[in-house]
């Protein structure tokens, strides 16, 4: 293998994996903070492909691409909070929530999805690129878009990190993920940073979707595929931290990578659920994770 | 007696189906403190999760500063709470709104949140102040001198007796008005435990009300005005604290005469 080919395969394995980070990070917030799993991801990553679009393209509103992604930001976080409480707040105190909420968030899913074809329409669309022309190192070459994405991904994850780190609706956010009832007993509203973990994590989710409507096609369907890539690498990886997901998000990014080159584009799931099989028979809990959920 | 900050009628309640306490009648005035003594696994803890509403009481009242913690209205049939949209969504009582009118419930064991650290708890836990003044971090801190040194560290890898000190700090923190104490000295090694029994005496000395489950009747003296005998969830008897016959002679109000 040529070196230019290693290199092209690598920027393409990390930009997968930029995309695979940002979609775990939202699904895997959802499920340490509230404890059950959002089937309706998948629909946010469409949901924020078209509201960007809507604001940026040029047959549209054609708002400036920054001032379109802050208000596809937004929209996002509200959508996501609205439908926590819509979908999983009602179900919350029951005991059978979390199958309740498999129920809902993919009804949900098809709700959102459907909603898109009725307002946007069947036909494909594509955001234009954030960013153009190419950055080029000897005969190494980087489209400025791929370094963008890179960057503010790792700007979001780090981000949130901090957020959850030092702020104080951060550590809350936190600590009613641990600590349900411990939280309630400090008088903590247990309900909005449910919403909250929900807002974000359909901001990650949005954000995601801008990025590969930019790369490929949109259709309302779009997000199934990332979502189940998504759910890979949150299984792969395990949930013990908040960084898990996303070391999980670039081994499976670069692997699919490379084995597209190796086993040709058919080849490459079977070969990622392989590996996610030997090891979970290895590692149950997966490759960085616990038994317990923790943000 | 001043009109009482809390006061709780004929409380019923439990886990559904179980009922584990019923008819439960307390008062507690303003600058009084009570205790509750009784066996192992007769339902204190479940009578306390029930005051701070982690749990919905079954019938009865609870008022606390002179205002109804618990929604009325009648339970539902639990075939009907599943199809009723209202009895799975409302709670009849909310424990956060508990926590803010300054009715603090430290729990028995509590594990609080084992991945933040002592300093990121204490950050987070003067919510339920609602802006009355009260304990101050520096306050918290002069109270249990051993947190200073650890604060960086997680809460997973703190001592019984240290985890324990963070669970009433964060409590003081949240400026009580009255606060709940659940066994707070079980299991711990006597030195710790005469340091965080000091600690609760001193807390005790600001005129704060307290309701402390112990089952140490020397440590209850020093903190209570009246004692509770709880037994099969029910209250037997109540004594003021001069009237109390020490460890034996509680045991053998519970148990009849061992001879
Ligand atoms: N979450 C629960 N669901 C159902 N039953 C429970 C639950 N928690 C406790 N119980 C039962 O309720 C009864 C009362 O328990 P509780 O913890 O209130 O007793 P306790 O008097 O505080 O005991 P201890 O002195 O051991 O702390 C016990 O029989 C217990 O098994
Ligand atoms: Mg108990």
């Amino acid at each position: 293998m040529d070196p230019i080919t290693l290199f092209s395969i690598i920027k393409g394995g990390l930009v997968l994996g930029a995309l695979y980070a940002l979609m775990a990070t939202g699904l895997s917030l959802v499920w340490t903070t509230l404890g059950i799993f959002n089937f309706a991801h998948g629909a946010f990553i469409a949901l924020g492909a078209y509201v960007a679009w809507q604001f940026a393209s040029a047959d549209a509103y054609g708002l400036p691409l920054g001032l379109a992604l802050a208000v596809t930001t937004g929209v996002m976080f509200a959508i996501g909070a609205v439908i926590h409480f819509l979908l999983v707040k009602p179900f919350e105190r029951r005991a059978d929530v979390v199958l309740i909420t498999v129920i809902t968030t993919l009804a949900g899913s098809a709700i959102l999805e459907n909603a898109l074809l009725l307002i946007w329409g069947p036909r494909s669309k594509q955001i234009p690129e954030l960013v153009e022309g190419t950055v080029a190192v000897a005969e190494f070459q980087l489209a400025w878009s791929e370094v963008l994405l890179l960057v503010v991904v790792l700007a979001i994850l780090i981000g949130l990190g901090l957020f959850l780190r030092y702020t104080r609706p951060g550590r809350s956010m936190r600590a009613v993920s641990q600590n349900r009832e411990a939280a309630q007993l400090l008088g903590l509203d247990v309900p909005i940073y449910f919403a909250l973990a929900f807002g974000l994590s359909a901001v990650t989710a949005g954000l995601a979707g801008v990025f590969v409507g930019t790369i490929r096609f949109m259709n309302p369907a779009m997000g199934a595929e990332p979502l189940m890539k998504a759910l890979i690498v949150v299984i792969f990886g395990g949930i013990a931290r908040f960084s898990s997901p996303i070391y999980a998000a670039f081994i499976i990014g670069l692997l699919e990578a490379f084995s597209i080159y190796v086993f040709g584009l058919y080849w490459a799931p079977a070969v990622l659920f392989l590996t996610m099989i030997v090891v979970l028979l290895i590692k149950p809990e997966g490759l960085f994770g616990k038994y317990q959920r923790t943000l | 007696m001043a009109d009482p900050i809390l006061q709780v009628t004929d409380l019923s309640g439990g886990y559904d189906p179980v009922q584990i306490f019923r008819d439960i009648n307390l008062s507690v005035g303003a600058g009084e403190s009570i205790g509750i003594f009784g066996p192992n696994g007769h339902g204190k803890t479940t009578l306390l999760k029930t005051l701070s509403g982690l749990i919905d009481p079954w019938s009865g009242d609870i008022r606390f500063d002179g205002q109804q913690m618990n929604r009325s209205g009648a339970r539902g049939s639990r075939r009907w709470q599943n199809f009723n949209y209202d009895a799975i969504t409302r709670r009849r009582m909310d424990p956060k709104t508990v926590a803010r009118a300054g009715l603090i419930h430290v729990q028995q064991g509590n594990l609080l949140f084992p991945e933040l650290t002592v300093d990121e708890t204490l950050s987070i836990s003067t919510r339920a102040a609602s802006g009355r003044q009260g304990w101050s971090r520096a306050d918290v801190l002069g109270l249990f001198p051993r947190l200073s040194e650890r604060l960086v560290h997680k809460i997973r890898f703190l001592s019984g007796g240290e985890r324990q000190m963070v669970s009433v700090a964060a409590g003081l923190l949240s400026a009580p008005r009255m606060l709940i104490l659940d066994e707070p000295t079980l299991g711990l090694s006597p030195k710790v435990r005469s340091e965080l029994c000091d600690a609760i005496v001193t807390v005790r000395e600001t005129g704060l009300p307290i309701i402390l489950i112990d089952q140490d009747v020397a440590f209850l003296e020093r903190i209570i005005d009246r004692l509770y005998l709880f037994d099969h969830g029910r209250i037997s008897r109540v004594m003021e604290r001069d009237e109390i016959p020490g460890h034996e002679g509680l045991m053998a109000m519970l148990f009849g005469e061992v001879t």
